[in-house]
């Protein structure tokens, strides 16, 4: 099986650079993690040197805000998270049988982006002072008014974030277009290992909590950048009385924020959980008891997760129906964690429990989990947790729960360490870590709660709660030594370690046991295949067997020829030999390789960290700032280019498990789990202006903050033009099917045309809409006039950024057109037919709100 | 009592509100029956989850269980384990007594939502308006200060809202608490057995004088309050110059000089970093 | 779908996006602005229902892709829903 992958050895520092393998980007993603920990480690450790007593005397005000709200940051977005997808990336694919996620690139493409989100987040300490209104980011305090100084920093923060955020929905679609379309022969949704499935519902949650926290952040960064005044209290100047003209401003940011944050608490515990499963099952030697119910209980919770957010607001002013739901919800969420627990109690009984270190870990875990769990539900009775609020209770219980989660993961990189490194840890010295991280956890956060009187953030605090502040300070100092010990043993053991052989634990079941450690670049010894209940290898021909046999079933378009909807788990091979679609096809006549090296999502990244610095700082007019950028932004979208010119092949299984998505080629799905992002995203923004319209006064609005020159009449002829450009998109379709050249090319114009129309006539609305000169709006009407062409600004503006993307793709398929491509396989324009429909969609809902209601 | 309408009278003839119940005593109550079972529930979890961890631990020898269980083989197929019915009952019991404590707690938070009935206990109604850093309270003859001055055994209710980024006022030991949020208004009431002196502090991160964002609550016997209120009066032209200022002073990013600093521990002086 | 079928629904969705207009030039907005605001916005959601059933070819994916579409409606719907009900 040795053919040219284009991909250096291990040894070679340029194949960490271009390696589009999920397990070399898994250790990526490992290792950048675990620097992240010490980031946000070193800084928590920084602050609590601060409280070790009760005064005032180490970091400052400022530097003390600073540490807390980065360390937050850090923590959740830039060491929890990517620390789990780091095992999901190495193993979702060992586990369910893959050889790789199903676009490969996009998978090196998070990587970096994830990367270099957290450089920017490291650059912004060094623009003056970095964000310091702690990691919930309130608003106004999150906005330039209240941000001491030039606030650079801040705005490094708010676009990092939307980097990694960027870097998160990439990878929910890359996942789920791989567990959905690339299981093998056998393996139902529901048989995949527990931590696949973790990892399934993780990115489930991902898909849609992140893109309302993206709304958030984009609306952020354009308070920061192009002066919308979302969530300002003050504009021009002018402190606001109590009859503000944005009186939603700041719960609209404590709702899109809470909307994302309580999905992030199940999104960062999940993969932990499965973690936690797997080592049960596999140290106690048991089948995870109530496995069906665990896996239910699962999936409620995910769901659940986007129905409690506004338990964080209780004391916000909602009113009591509202808050009753929440509480209902809150506590109906806690119950299935209830019995995860018992179900993983109870896969102990009958076992053989050996305590090696993951168990440990595990273990750990789970108990810390259960004290966070407790303490959670005296969270719930809202009577509680109104005296709670702002204090170490929600600290100590969240750090509880949180680092509980950590906990399992530190577990999960023992158990796999053998896998991915092919040595064996030493054993004594992670049990001894084990036992220093234990002690050093519970010496940090325990105390907090008999201190939970504290207010959170604070760095002085009543000297009668010293003797606790001190002993956290301590248990803290003990936690991160214990990370030392974790660091050599792992280092030391890469060269000292045993060999640890495919499977050096007893009873482990899952597919990455099978195959040597590490495993080989495309996994398997041959086709993973469940069709008998075991894991079998098929050889070739046996799969061409079987790929023959069932092709018989079904080929062509399933989108045109009448829908294939009920053919469920059956094993389909129509698309598995053609080329992604978005691509150009280059496959050779003869056999199929995979490709692993690409360079161009290193540069889209590099590019992307050019561009936003540049636009932290664009604001200032410096010369620099607005240069870095326009070369930032240069770089991107040439490597965009270059990575879409590219020939890379990431062939789609012969024979796979495809339930529920078996006739919906993986291209359409990612676009389709793409685009469902995407409505959470413009839903998030809609949402926002219904909901700063509703604290205004919904039929207020109107009348006083827009001017009587914003009319009907553009907002219908862009209607016009988008509908007729969406059915110009669908007849390039037609005719492409056809294989009528003409046609194809002089729809697509036609699209393009029509969508340069609709950008032309929004951009002489606009000139006109700027420079009015009414009684009401003596300056013109623009982003910063009210809150009212803030939003209407906003989000027209990001429905234009869409028709630009996709004006820059129509232009791009109108000339592959052009030079014939097309004909016979309409497939890359109903792709993007689906992406243009959309945007159309958007506009029909922008039309009625923002030009008639 | 017919609807009685607040005005400055009602402060000369204040109703009193010992007989109501406190919310700090709601919270306490509440507070220990959480403590005590949380612990008691930990506790056994934690000792049931050992047991099995002990009890099943692998001594190295011969697997005394394995003519009973199948132990799981490689490359199986991912299946549940037996004992099922066990986590269900466990599961049941753990969501009774979450559900009941919940639902028991329930008919407090409507208690603390609606407060004492307002025909009994004519409240002293008092505004509140955070701002970096401090906190300004009106009272019903506009007379405006910087220290909270409530009368004993009386219920007070807040009108709480602020200036310029969100804040959240306490006061710990009266176990009232409510976000204060631009733009917005949210209420809260309590009343305070004792006189004395206690910190009102505000519990969201609000900027550089966060830690420091502390002001002062005197509960005076009702005689005393009253003296004091009177002495007010007069100051009611005054007391909206107070606050026409105080705006002013809210605008002056990170200015500790507001009238609450004096109230702020001794060992913060050191610079104010903005 | 042919090209006839497509054409149907373009025609469709001209004369709702015209109706829209209509409503508002009539003046209904004025007049009666919650009637208004219901008309202009179902019909709005059944151009929207179209575009994606026959455009987008939903009509003719497994449902599953619909149930994906219609999570991410729901989520949407539920967060501006219930934030603006809370502050009634």
């Amino acid at each position: 099986m040795s053919h040219d992958h284009g991909l250096p050895p291990k040894s070679s520092v340029s194949r960490w650079f271009l390696t589009t393998n999920h397990k070399d980007i898994g250790v990526l993603y490992l290792i950048t993690a675990l620097f992240f920990l010490v980031f946000g480690g070193v800084l928590a450790l920084l602050f609590r040197l601060e409280l070790i007593t009760p005064g005032a005397d180490l970091l400052g005000q400022m530097g003390y805000n600073q540490a807390v709200s980065t360390h937050g940051l850090l923590m959740v977005f830039w060491f929890i998270s990517p620390f789990a997808f780091g095992f999901a990336n190495y193993l979702v694919p060992l586990q369910i049988g893959a050889d790789d996620l199903a676009f490969p690139r996009l998978n090196a493409l998070s990587y970096w982006l994830y990367l270099f989100s957290g450089l920017l987040m490291g650059v912004s300490f060094f623009q003056g002072t970095t964000f310091a209104g702690g990691w919930t980011m309130y608003a106004p305090l999150n906005t330039p008014a209240y941000i001491p100084g030039e606030g650079l920093g801040a705005t490094s923060v708010v676009l990092a974030l939307i980097m990694f955020t960027a870097a998160v929905t990439l990878g929910s679609v890359n996942f789920l277009t791989t567990m959905y379309r690339m299981r093998a022969e056998g393996l139902r949704m529901r048989d995949i290992p527990i931590f696949s499935l973790s990892i399934n519902l993780t990115v489930w949650m991902m898909l849609f909590a992140f893109a309302a926290l993206l709304a958030a952040l984009m609306i952020l960064a354009s308070d920061h950048i192009l002066g919308t005044t979302y969530f300002q209290y003050s504009i021009d100047g002018t402190t606001m009385a109590t009859d503000a003209d944005n009186p939603g401003a700041s719960l609209l940011w404590a709702h899109l924020f809470w909307f994302f944050g309580h999905p992030e608490v199940y999104i960062v515990f999940f993969p932990a959980l499965g973690v936690m499963a797997e080592c049960f099952q596999t140290f106690t030697g048991r089948r995870l008891v109530g496995r069906k119910w665990f896996i239910i209980s699962m999936v409620l919770v995910a769901i659940q997760s986007f129905v409690v957010w506004m338990h964080h607001m209780f004391l916000t002013g909602i009113n009591l129906p509202i808050k009753t739901i929440f509480m209902a919800t809150t506590i109906g969420i806690s119950l299935p964690f209830d019995l995860m627990v018992f179900s993983l109690i109870y896969t102990m009984a009958k076992g053989r429990v050996r305590f090696t270190t993951p168990f440990l870990f595990s273990l750990g875990a789970l108990i810390l989990f259960i004290i966070g769990g407790i303490t959670g539900v005296f969270l719930g009775a809202i009577v509680l947790d109104y005296q709670f609020r702002g204090t170490y209770w929600v600290v100590a219980h969240f750090h509880y729960v949180m680092v509980a989660g950590a906990t399992a993961l530190f577990g999960g990189l023992y158990y796999w360490y053998p896998k991915i490194t092919g040595k064996m840890y030493n054993e004594r010295l992670g049990q001894i870590q084990f036992g220093v991280y234990f002690l050093g956890f519970n010496l940090l956060y325990f105390p907090m709660f008999i201190a939970w009187e504290t207010p959170r953030r604070v760095f002085v605090y009543p000297e009668s709660l010293q003797i606790w502040h001190s002993m956290a300070t301590v248990g803290g100092f003990i936690l991160g030594a214990s990370f030392l010990l974790m660091f050599y043993n792992l280092f030391v053991s890469l060269w000292r370690g045993e060999d640890a052989g495919d499977n050096p634990w007893a009873y482990a079941t899952s597919a990455e046991w099978a195959v040597s450690s590490p495993p080989p670049l495309e996994n398997f010894p041959g086709v993973p295949s469940y069709a008998t209940g075991k894991l079998e290898f098929l050889d070739d021909e046996t799969v061409a067997e079987r790929t023959e046999r069932a092709s018989g079933a079904g080929h062509g378009h399933a989108a045109t020829d009448g829908g294939t909807a009920a053919d469920g788990g059956a094993v389909t091979t129509r698309a598995a030999a053609t080329a992604t679609a978005m691509e150009p096809a280059h496959e050779t006549a003869g056999e199929e390789h995979a490709s692993h090296a690409s360079f161009w999502p290193f540069l889209v990244s590099l590019g992307g960290f050019v561009t936003f610095l540049g636009l932290s700082g664009v604001r200032t007019g410096s010369v620099v700032y607005l240069s870095m950028a326009a070369i930032g932004g240069l770089v991107t979208f040439g490597s965009l280019f270059g990575m879409t010119r590219e020939p890379f092949h990431a062939p789609e299984m012969a024979i796979a498990e495809r339930w529920p998505f078996s006739s919906v080629e993986k291209m359409k799905l990612g676009m389709w789990t793409f685009l469902a992002s995407d409505i959470v995203l413009f839903g998030a923004f809609i949402g926002s202006y219904a909901f700063v319209r509703v604290a205004y006064g919904w039929t207020a609005w109107h009348h006083d903050l827009i001017p009587a020159e914003h009319v009907t009449m553009p907002g219908l002829i862009n209607t016009y033009l988008l509908l007729t450009s969406s059915f110009l998109v669908v007849l390039a379709m037609v005719a492409a099917e056809r294989e009528s050249k003409r046609g194809t090319v002089a729809a697509l114009v036609g699209t393009f045309a029509l969508g340069v129309g609709f950008l032309i006539n929004k951009g002489l609305e606009w000139q006109h809409l700027f420079h009015i000169h009414s009684e009401a709006f003596p300056n013109g009407w623009n982003l910063s006039t009210n809150i009212a062409s803030s939003t209407f600004y906003l989000t027209t503006g990001l429905h234009g950024a869409h028709v630009t993307i996709g004006l820059i793709i129509c232009a791009y398929m109108a000339v592959r057109a052009w030079n014939g491509a097309y004909q016979g396989d309409d497939r890359a324009i109903e792709y993007f037919g689906l992406y243009w429909h959309f945007v159309d969609i958007v506009w029909l809902f922008l039309f009625p709100l923002f030009y008639i209601l | 009592m017919p609807s009685f309408v607040l005005s400055h009278t009602a402060a000369v003839f204040p109703l009193h509100g010992g007989g109501v119940r406190a919310p700090s005593e709601v919270f306490a109550q509440i507070f220990e029956v959480f403590l005590l079972l949380g612990t008691a529930v930990g506790v056994v979890v934690v000792a049931y989850t050992m047991y099995h961890a002990l009890k099943y631990r692998d001594d190295g020898g011969a697997d005394p269980y394995a003519d009973k269980v199948e132990r799981p083989q490689m490359g199986e197929m991912p299946t549940g384990g037996s004992g099922g019915r066990k986590v269900f009952y466990s599961f049941s019991i753990s969501a009774i007594i979450v559900v009941s404590l919940i639902a028991w707690t329930y008919s407090q938070l409507l208690y603390i939502e609606q407060g004492p009935d307002p025909a009994q206990t004519d409240a002293l109604e008092i505004d509140v308006e955070g701002f970096r850093f401090g906190w300004e309270f009106a009272y019903p003859n506009n007379h405006t200060t910087n220290t909270l001055y409530v009368p004993q055994d009386r219920v007070v209710r807040l009108q709480v809202t602020s200036r310029d980024v969100f804040h959240n006022f306490g006061i710990p030991e009266l176990r009232v608490k409510t976000d204060a949020i631009p733009g917005q208004y949210t209420s809260a009431w309590f009343t305070a057995n004792e006189t004395g002196t206690y910190e009102a502090k505000c519990y969201e991160l609000c900027g550089s004088g966060h830690s420091l964002m502390i002001a002062e609550v005197r509960v005076l016997p009702q005689d005393e309050y009253e003296s004091w209120y009177n002495g007010t009066e007069g100051s009611t032209g005054s007391g909206n110059q107070t606050a026409a200022n105080g705006t002013e002073t809210a605008t002056e990013s990170a200015d500790l000089a507001a009238p609450t600093a004096s109230a702020a521990p001794a060992a913060t002086a050191g610079g104010v970093g903005a | 779908m042919d090209w006839k079928g497509y054409t149907v629904i373009y025609v469709v969705l001209f004369a709702f996006a015209t109706a829209q207009a209509v409503v508002e030039f009539a003046g209904l907005v004025e007049s009666a602005y919650w009637i208004a605001f219901a008309v202009i916005m179902v019909l709005s959601v059944i151009k929207a229902v179209g575009v994606a059933a026959y455009y987008q070819h939903l009509r003719w994916e497994p449902r599953a892709v619909t149930y994906l579409v219609v999570g991410g409606t729901v989520a949407a719907l539920a967060l501006t829903g219930a934030a603006a009900y809370s502050i009634l």
